[in-house]
């Protein structure tokens, strides 16, 4: 039987900020928490870390003169086409598993970054220490286990949920129904199509605008990324061979290019 | 026996030209290690990734600071003058060994001087592009975009011409393998393959 895609729902309606999933997501996988940039914002730090995989975004926002924070849970997304592995040189440093989680396997990693580069969301983060790269690996430690991932064991409000990708799939259908119900209009759900679909999922009050939310408009893994890794490959190899055989033909038919003798001076 | 009478590369030049060839050497094997995961075994044989991931970006620096003290000594020689671009539109009777109606030529042919030209270009957009990805957590996201595709087509120019560089100093053109490293030509190989730069240092 084909392992079951697991997928978390992020539903951006229900977040109220009180950061236990980030408490979860560190003590977990005991990352230790160093105070960083005090911005004047609620949000506990400006960015990812390569120890701290989940970021919970208070984006500010203004409708009709009302103040409100637009939550949006910032972590790997767990594409269905990872760029970051489409990027990666080193066999077995980014796996995909059957279960649709993408993990990074710091043994095998060799710190080049291009990760980073390939990652449409950008997410990855290359320690300076250690001089691997770190990511949510959805706790796929605990859902081997048959546990859910911690940052959703924690979550108080049911705006995470956790589950298999087709249920949790009709699940933000259902939720986009009851709010345009409740008169959000432009409700709807974010799930990445351009990269195969995303296994963290957002249910998004404003889905026609979700770089209000701090994610990317439509994200797919950049073009350059794919040609480097896809045509340019071929061409390359394409022009060895060619070189190499070219030269080997050339040699067989002309032979090497001799000084004439009669042109030898004494 | 005839007598390498004539200097066709002095010391000093050697001495760049093999410090570049072998920075290039290593730059290019641990360059193809990091350019597809089914090349990756060949970081085993220059000490595992991260060890060719940190020492990558070394050889190619010093490839290209030897390749830059190269350009300086030969720039200079390697602008093309009106027998050389009459040489290069011919360059294919040359490949045959056909040589009436071929311009005698200097120190360098019209092919030399392209593959300098070559080799100095996509050393420097290699360094450039090498720059952005040896930091990725410093240069920008727009950047590394750029960098990681313009790198390899630049390598894949770079190592396809040294493969014709490689060809015609061992097995096409016999004595300048020889010139590369003990710095002597024969009379008869300066006349045959470079006849006006043979005019010029022995006076015939």
């Amino acid at each position: 039987m084909p392992a079951t895609t697991v997928a978390k729902l992020v539903d951006t309606s229900l977040c109220i900020g009180c950061k236990a999933c980030e408490v979860a997501c560190q003590e977990w996988n005991d990352q230790e928490f160093t105070l960083g940039v005090f911005n004047n914002t609620y949000q506990t730090q400006p960015d990812l870390t390569p120890s701290f995989w989940n970021l919970i975004k208070f984006n500010e926002h203004v409708d009709d003169g009302v103040n409100s924070w637009l939550m949006a849970k910032y972590q790997c997304m767990h594409c269905a086409d990872p760029g970051c592995l489409k990027a990666c040189p080193a066999p077995g440093a980014i796996v995909q598993l059957p279960n649709g989680i993408v993990d990074f396997k710091q043994d095998n990693c060799i710190g080049c970054g291009y990760c980073i580069t390939g990652c449409p969301f950008d997410v990855p983060r290359l320690s300076p220490t250690s001089k691997k790269v770190y990511k949510c690996s959805l706790c796929s430690d605990r859902v081997g286990a048959g546990m859910t991932p911690a940052c959703i064991r924690t979550c108080p409000t049911n705006c995470l949920t956790f589950g298999s990708r087709t249920d949790l799939v009709q699940l933000a259908q259902i939720r986009t129904a009851e709010l345009k119900e409740d008169g959000f209009k432009d409700a709807g759900v974010y799930d990445g199509p351009g990269v195969g679909g995303t296994n963290v999922m957002y249910v998004l009050k404003h889905a026609s605008e979700p770089e209000k939310y701090g994610l990317p408009k439509d994200p797919r893994i950049p073009w350059t990324v794919s040609l480097w890794k896809g045509p340019l490959k071929w061409v390359a190899n394409a022009a060895f061979l060619g070189t190499a055989v070219g030269a080997m033909l050339h040699y067989l038919k002309f032979g090497p290019k001799e000084t004439h003798d009669d042109d030898e001076v004494a | 026996m005839t007598t390498k009478s004539l200097e066709r590369f002095s010391f000093a030049e050697r001495v760049s030209h093999w410090t570049s060839a072998l920075c290039f050497l290593y730059a290019a094997f641990t360059g193809l290690a990091l350019w597809s995961p089914r090349l990756f075994w060949l970081s085993g044989v220059f000490g595992g990734g991260e060890t060719v991931r940190a020492w990558h970006p070394w050889g190619g620096l010093f490839f290209a600071l030897a390749l830059g003290v190269m350009f300086r000594r030969w720039v200079g020689q390697m602008q093309l003058d009106e027998d050389d671009e009459i040489w290069l539109a011919k360059s294919h009777l040359y490949a045959q060994h056909i040589e009436a109606g071929m311009p005698e030529t200097g120190r360098f042919n019209g092919g030399q001087k392209m593959m300098f030209w070559l080799q100095s270009a996509s050393a420097f957009f290699l360094l450039l592009s090498g720059l952005v990805i040896w930091f990725p957590e410093v240069a920008p996201r727009s950047a590394r975009l750029i960098a990681i595709l313009l790198h390899p087509i630049c390598a894949a120019v770079s190592m396809g011409g040294i493969m014709v560089h490689f060809y015609m100093s061992t097995l096409a053109v016999p004595g300048s393998m020889g010139a590369m490293i003990g710095g002597k030509v024969t009379a008869g190989w300066a006349k045959s393959h470079h006849g006006k730069w043979f005019r010029e240092v022995s006076g015939r």
